[in-house]
């Protein structure tokens, strides 16, 4: 990956991924109406939508400063994942939930994006794919 | 094998992975369940089991993860914190190297001016090999000594004779393998402690010059800071260089105790755009000084270029070398003898002294240790009867004022030490100084790193430092008798039979 083009293509990966993430804190932060209800259905208002909404703000603030974009990647993409599972099990796709559930595949995906390109930065994982490993 | 437990690491690791998308699926379910809190458990293990079989199968670099997976990470963790765990936990006060613990709290009590007195008794293993000074039955007194003044240049009435007050030098280290703080901290505490600082073979030594210490230039074999584009001496250079107040002698370096036989090396990770400059290097690679000067190819050319520099910068002009061969130091001896040229001093530079960046094969296994070293070479001189045309300056993890004394005996009129400087100013042996992430900010350009260095504040700590070294080493002259360090000799040393000194016991004067 020394091509010019991908570094580029990890910043609007991750700015996607923090534009969808950081538009829901308002909602949870607030405690809208769709946001109450979406997670008293999964049995964790109010703590988990405070808790989950600061974890996302985190994640935002890690994807935009340069040395730890990679942690909030990984932060992100973990999110993103719990809320995958959230819709397959209890939340379902229906009505404004699919769009909920496709903003969610979407952050996921741009996460994971940013992985990929900066995979060598990955604490444990980087070591393991360099071709020419520094130990035996 | 009965009653012994033996952890099967291949059968746990097979656990292990059986383990993980278990659980994984326990906590699914958990979360199904119970509570949808379970659900970060189960993002977390998915993670450890996608990791767990890129190890496995993804990758083949690493033989080890290949076989065990995410449990083989565990050996290389705690193999990456090992030194650090050993240094904090395991190892005693006498078992580290180069320095162990109770070498460099001596330095660091010294340097913060606490009383290094201890107490109940020695830790080093006496019957075995370590060399003991003799005291006399009837100590003198302190106002009985006579002033520890060294002249460089005397012997040949060098019109900038240069006298030191205190025999102590803060041995070669160049900007480069230094940051800029770290050569402010030593040139300043030089500046207050009044002792002599070596440049390295840096190139103009900008920083030194701002700080106004007294300075021994270090000319090494690439000459930076004094060469022609092709790496020959500038004579120009050298003169304007050496017409600046602050540089009081110049040091032609052959080589060095850790690479004896190799030019100096400057790792790219520490190259700025500003020691490019300096150096009149590029950026981007490694810089490696050439294994000798291009001048010097035999002892003829190489006593001719001594007078040379002599002659170009009238300082006291010496030579920095480790020893190899005593046959080879009996011909250069017999080569200033037969030119009537000697150098002012020769500085011997043990094969255990320290370097910013060298081949392990070179720091372990050529050139030899300090004492054997500087022994030979005062014997060789004494034996053509030129001892008094030069000094010897001794380097070679002389720190504290024990080894200090033992080379004073064996011949050297004063010591230089890198690393002592460095303990002092707060090193803690991390051995980083060649990547550039040296934990303190000594041996590195990262400006957050350097930030650690507080530069007065450490300045009074090479203070100190010396101060509290010229302390003991008065004390220990006067547990000998002797009015000075040149009043000393091989007599004054116990050397017990597994010294590597001992074959030099009725082997001379
Ligand atoms: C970081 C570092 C840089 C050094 N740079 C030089 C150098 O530029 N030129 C040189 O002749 N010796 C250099 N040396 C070697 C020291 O000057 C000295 O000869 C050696 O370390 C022995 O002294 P010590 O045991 O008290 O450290 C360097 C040593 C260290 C630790």
């Amino acid at each position: 990956m020394k091509t010019r083009i991908s570094p580029i293509l990890s910043w609007i990966a991750q700015i996607i991924a923090v534009i969808i993430m950081g538009q829901t804190l308002f909602f949870k932060f607030s405690g809208a109406p769709e946001s109450v209800d979406l997670f008293t259905e999964i049995g964790m208002e109010p703590e988990g939508r405070i808790l989950i909404g600061i974890l996302e703000l985190i994640a935002c603030i890690l994807l935009l400063i340069p040395s730890s974009i990679t942690y909030g990647a990984m932060l992100g993409s973990g999110l993103m994942a719990g809320a995958i599972i959230g819709h397959f099990t209890t939340l379902g796709w229906e009505g404004d939930r699919l769009e909920l559930g496709i903003l969610a595949i979407v952050t996921l995906a741009a996460c994971s994006l940013v992985l990929f390109i900066r995979r060598y930065t990955i604490p444990f994982l980087g070591s393991a794919l360099q071709d020419s490993p520094s130990e035996p | 094998m009965t009653g012994k437990l033996v952890v099967n690491l291949h059968k746990l690791a097979r656990f292990t992975n059986l383990a993980l998308p278990f659980l994984a699926g326990l906590f699914f379910l958990a979360g199904l369940r119970i509570s949808f809190y379970f659900h970060f458990l189960t993002v977390s293990f998915l993670f450890l089991n996608f990791l767990n079989a890129f190890y496995l199968f993804g990758q083949r670099g690493h033989s080890l993860l290949r076989n065990f997976g995410i449990l083989g990470q565990g050996r290389y963790i705690l193999e990456s914190i090992g030194p650090e765990l050993r240094q904090y936990l395991y190892l005693n006060d006498t078992e580290e190297r180069p320095f162990n613990r109770n070498e460099r709290s001596e330095v660091y009590r010294k340097a913060q001016n606490i009383n290094s007195a201890s107490s109940f008794g020695s830790q080093k293993d006496f019957d075995a090999t370590e060399v003991k000074v003799r005291h006399a039955m009837f100590p003198i007194r302190k106002s009985q000594l006579k002033p520890s003044d060294v002249t460089f240049g005397e012997e040949r009435g060098c019109p900038n004779a240069y006298t030191m007050k205190r025999p102590f030098i803060i041995s070669a280290m160049s900007f480069g393998s230094l940051g800029e703080s770290a050569v402010r901290c030593f040139a300043r505490g030089a500046k207050q402690a009044g002792i002599l600082m070596n440049t390295g073979e840096g190139g103009y030594p900008k920083y030194h010059l701002e700080e106004g210490c007294d300075l021994i230039f270090q000319m090494g074999t690439a000459k930076f800071g004094v060469r022609h584009p092709d790496g020959s001496l500038d004579d120009d250079k050298l003169k304007a260089l050496a017409a600046k107040d602050s540089i009081k002698m110049i040091e032609i370096k052959f080589s060095q105790g850790a690479k004896p036989g190799k030019g100096g090396l400057l790792p790219k990770e520490k190259i700025t755009d500003e020691i490019a400059a300096l150096r009149g290097v590029t950026k981007g690679e490694d810089v490696i000084s050439p294994p000798s000067h291009r001048e010097c190819t035999d002892l003829e050319s190489a006593v001719r270029f001594i007078r040379h520099v002599q002659r170009i910068s009238e300082l006291p002009v010496g030579i920095k070398m480790a020893m190899g061969n005593a046959v080879e130091f009996h011909g250069l001896v017999d080569e200033m003898k037969r030119q009537d040229v000697f150098p002012d001093w020769i500085t011997i530079d043990g094969s255990e002294g320290g370097t910013g960046a060298a081949p392990k094969a070179f720091m372990d296994r050529v050139g030899l240790p300090l004492f054997p070293a500087l022994k030979r070479a005062d014997d060789i001189l004494t034996e053509h009867e030129v001892r008094n045309r030069l000094k010897i300056i001794a380097s070679g993890k002389l720190v504290g004022p024990g080894r200090q004394m033992i080379a004073f005996c064996l011949g050297a009129d004063a010591i230089a030490s890198a690393r002592g400087h460095m303990l002092a100013i707060g090193c803690i042996q991390a051995m980083q100084c060649g990547n550039n992430t040296c934990p303190i900010g000594i041996t590195t350009h990262d400006p957050d790193l350097q930030r650690g260095l507080e530069v007065d504040l450490k300045a009074q700590r090479i203070a100190n430092y010396v101060q509290n070294l010229e302390h003991d080493l008065e004390e220990l002259l006067c547990a000998t008798g002797c009015r000075s360090v040149q009043e000393l000799s091989f007599e004054h040393l116990y050397v017990p039979k597994d010294s590597t000194l001992n074959t030099f016991i009725g082997s001379s004067h």
